[in-house]
């Protein structure tokens, strides 16, 4: 009988540790979730304050773009210097322009668009300008690119 | 204890979710998206959104589509038939198997299809801070036994264990937690990026078994950009006699304002499309293009393209057996069935409507996280975090229930507020803990009550008393009040303050929105009513305070317009309350400025010497919570 209840013992003591095992795990697991949700927040809370901007200035470039292209056949004075104006608010933002004319093809931050017959690999004319927001790129260029075609 | 990440390794785009804290995540790339381009440089180790922008370059040696050579002989019919279009050459390695030939070097697709996994696993890592050796990753329900050992071979490759192949309408149906639903017949409708699948699969026992499948391997989201494009172009060319797609420059703002025309008429009715300065006529003038496309000029352009998706749909039933009354739950995936009238087509075609709350381009990778999570224990054995059905909150002065823990809050949680008391000299509260959404606390449920005493008598609004609300794991609740000069306590525990029954909770709701309006008129009154008890009162201590420093005509006015709000208060009238408090308040005001005034030359003003307002009670004690205070006066 005495025998009996110290096997009903032991066998809730394996159950119960079994189950402690369980709970500690899953607690811990919480716990870990918690803890990478809060560092997350608080490196996306300063990725957000710093590119909140991105997503209105990205919009804004293609009008950019647009003016540009405007000026490129009116060559207007007045226009010139509305388009600098413009150019100067969104790069207080932090807005820069990447330089590519003339640079090695780099998909990291140009994206191809056409090929030509020439030079290896070399950016040729820059169909539409690339640009960065506080050193992450926002949009690649779109360039055309001279290749050796084979 | 590492994560295991659930992959859509598509055709087009590929996606990876993983679970946390009990629910699926989507791991944005290193680039920001929420899928990643399924394009890679073997050669260079360029992956995603970064290769996809040599492929004018590189057209070679930037492989994209590589699943459909997964696991494929060399003298497969359908190899055959892709080799003629894929830009990239296409050759028959070891045991007849297609690979691919970059630069010299031959890569098999389970190699490729690595360095996809190895760029997910790696943004996978960086988002979780930690390493990622397990993964769940999908595949078309018609994968042969061969196509998925090469994608598990992928995996391995990229140093991933793959726990388990799971198909992609399987993990769609998870997504959306059918396997809890009771549903035993699901079609599941994918319409993505480059192909169209339809499975009917069926549960039982909490195995999804796939009956059929069809589909369409060349029919998606870039046809239907195409039509687009063709029909801006034909436009452009009748209006001014020149072909834009034979202008490449002209041709990429094309096809890129054609996809945005296209997204963006899924929500709004009219798109335009304006690209200044897109070419030169003849005479070497600029041309413009600006057109408005509207939806229904869509739906009439791309309506032969889906209506392409239905036969396979009809086939698929067939081949199932099944009929279109018997499918419980349709499940739209893939970015394409964004386009109402895709959505549409097929819920007029099953006459039901389809599922389609969780976004169409990561729906399949959330269900592999899922099926990963219920492989790593976690979903199983996940914690089920209980809710408080209804807003939890004591009784306050005039009767009002002041919530202190909303509705819908996870439970185990606490919350704690101070209250005051409602009269001078009152030693005692007592806290009436009511459960519900009515704004009144008689229309609610009052859970228990009980008493603090023992406060040392103060004028009202000075005995500051915390009110404590704790809800344990176990959905028992602990409420507490601690007065904070004296730190005398008082708590009762309730018991199942989460446990209504379903029914319960929803008539309880419903009984709130019904009555909203009402409610809050009532509640509206009891404000007026206290904001006017409230001036009364400080408008007799003003009096007696100031003493002689008023002007005795100024006295009888004050205490005519007192007389005047306590008529008013006898009646219900809202209104003619806030009448009376306002010209009470007026006149006040006039004879605290004037006190003031009289006052400021022989610089009398002491601390007790309140200006007379109605809410300066609470200032001195508590600036920030002065009004709360002031609303959560406890009812004698």
């Amino acid at each position: 009988m005495k025998n009996q209840d110290k096997v009903t013992k032991d066998k809730e003591n394996t159950e119960l540790k079994k189950q402690i095992e369980v709970l500690t795990n899953d607690w811990k697991r919480a716990l870990a979730d918690y803890q990478n949700l809060q560092r997350r927040y608080e490196k996306e809370k300063i990725e957000f304050a710093q590119y909140a901007n991105g997503i209105l200035v990205l919009k804004l470039l293609s009008t950019l773009d647009y003016l540009e292209k405007v000026q490129s056949y009116l060559k207007d004075d007045g226009l010139g210097l509305a388009i600098k104006e413009f150019k100067n608010v969104l790069s207080e933002e932090g807005l820069k322009e990447v330089e590519v004319l003339g640079k090695k093809f780099n998909p990291e931050e140009m994206e191809a668009i056409e090929k030509i017959d020439g030079e290896e690999d070399k950016v040729i004319e820059v169909i539409s300008k690339g640009y960065r927001l506080k050193d992450k790129l926002i949009r690649p260029a779109k360039v055309k690119v001279s290749v050796i075609i084979i | 204890m590492g994560k295991i990440i659930g992959i859509d390794l598509g055709t087009t785009n590929s996606c990876v979710a993983v679970m946390e804290g009990g629910s699926p995540k989507v791991i944005y790339s290193a680039e920001g998206r929420n899928v990643i381009p399924s394009v890679v440089d073997p050669v260079s180790h360029i992956v995603g959104d970064v290769a996809k922008r040599q492929v004018v370059v590189k057209p070679r040696s930037t492989i994209f589509s590589i699943k459909r050579l997964m696991g494929r002989k060399y003298k497969d019919e359908s190899v055959q038939r892709d080799i003629k279009w894929l830009p990239y050459s296409i050759k028959e390695g070891r045991d007849g198997m297609a690979v691919v030939e970059v630069d010299g070097r031959t890569f098999t697709p389970q190699e490729i299809s690595a360095m996809i996994l190895q760029k997910i696993k790696a943004d996978a890592e960086s988002y979780l801070g930690g390493k990622v050796t397990q993964a769940v990753i999908t595949v078309p329900a018609y994968f042969d036994d061969s196509q998925r050992q090469a994608t598990k071979q992928a995996g391995e490759i990229a140093g991933l264990e793959v726990l388990r192949i799971i198909n992609e309408p399987t993990a769609s149906s998870l997504a959306y937690g059918l396997d809890k639903k009771n549903a035993h017949t699901i079609a599941v409708y994918d319409l993505g990026g480059g192909t169209f699948d339809i499975s009917v699969l069926e549960l039982g026992e909490g195995v999804y078994e796939v009956k059929a499948t069809n589909g369409d391997t060349h029919l998606g989201g870039d046809d239907f950009d195409q039509v687009v494009l063709s029909y801006l172009a034909e436009t452009f060319q009748k209006e001014n006699g020149i072909d834009l797609r034979k202008d490449p420059q002209a041709l990429q703002r094309l096809r890129d304002a054609a996809e945005k025309a296209k997204i963006e008429l899924s929500s709004s009715k009219e798109a335009e499309i304006n690209q200044p300065f897109i070419t030169q006529g003849k005479d070497g003038n600029p041309l413009h293009l600006n057109m408005k496309l509207s939806r229904a000029k869509l739906e009439e352009l791309v309506d032969d393209l889906i209506q392409k998706t239905i036969e396979p749909v009809k086939k698929c039933l067939a081949d199932a057996k099944k009929e279109k009354k018997d499918i419980d739950e349709i499940v739209m995936v893939g970015g394409m069935t964004r386009m109402p009238k895709v959505y549409e087509t097929v819920k007029n075609f099953f006459g039901k409507e389809p599922n389609r709350s969780v976004n169409p381009d990561e729906v399949v990778a959330v269900g592999a996280a899922i099926q990963g999570g219920v492989l790593g224990g976690e979903v199983k054995d996940v914690l089920l975090l209980d809710v408080t059905p209804l807003t939890l909150g004591i009784e306050t002065l005039g009767s009002v229930a002041t919530p202190l823990i909303p509705r819908n809050t996870t439970v185990p949680t606490s919350k704690s507020q101070v209250f005051s008391t409602a009269a001078d000299n009152q030693t005692q509260v007592e806290v009436n803990v009511l459960q519900g959404e009515r704004p009144m606390a008689a229309d609610n449920k009052s859970l228990g009550r009980f008493v603090l005493d023992g406060i040392p008598p103060a004028p009202r609004g000075i005995p500051q008393i915390e009110v404590s609300f704790d809800i344990d794991a176990n959905g028992i609740l602990n409420v507490a009040a601690k007065d904070k000069a004296t730190g005398r306590s008082q708590s009762v525990s309730i018991k199942g303050s989460t446990g209504l029954s379903k029914d319960e909770v929803e008539k309880m709701t419903k009984e709130a929105e019904v009555h909203a309006s009402e409610d809050e008129e009532k509640k509206k009154l009891v404000e007026i009513r206290n904001l006017a008890e409230n001036l009364v009162y400080t408008s007799e201590k003003t009096l007696k305070d100031a003493g002689d420093k008023v002007k005795p005509e100024d006295k009888k006015e004050v205490e005519e317009k007192v007389s005047a709000v306590r008529e008013a208060l006898k009646s219900e009238k809202a209104a003619e309350i806030e009448d009376k408090t306002k010209e009470l308040s007026d006149v006040l005001q006039k004879v605290g400025a004037a006190m003031y005034q009289s006052s400021s030359t022989g610089q009398q003003t002491t601390a007790d010497n309140q200006p007379p307002t109605g809410e300066q009670e609470t200032k001195a004690e508590e600036p920030k919570a002065g009004e709360k205070v002031e609303e959560g006066e406890v009812v004698k």
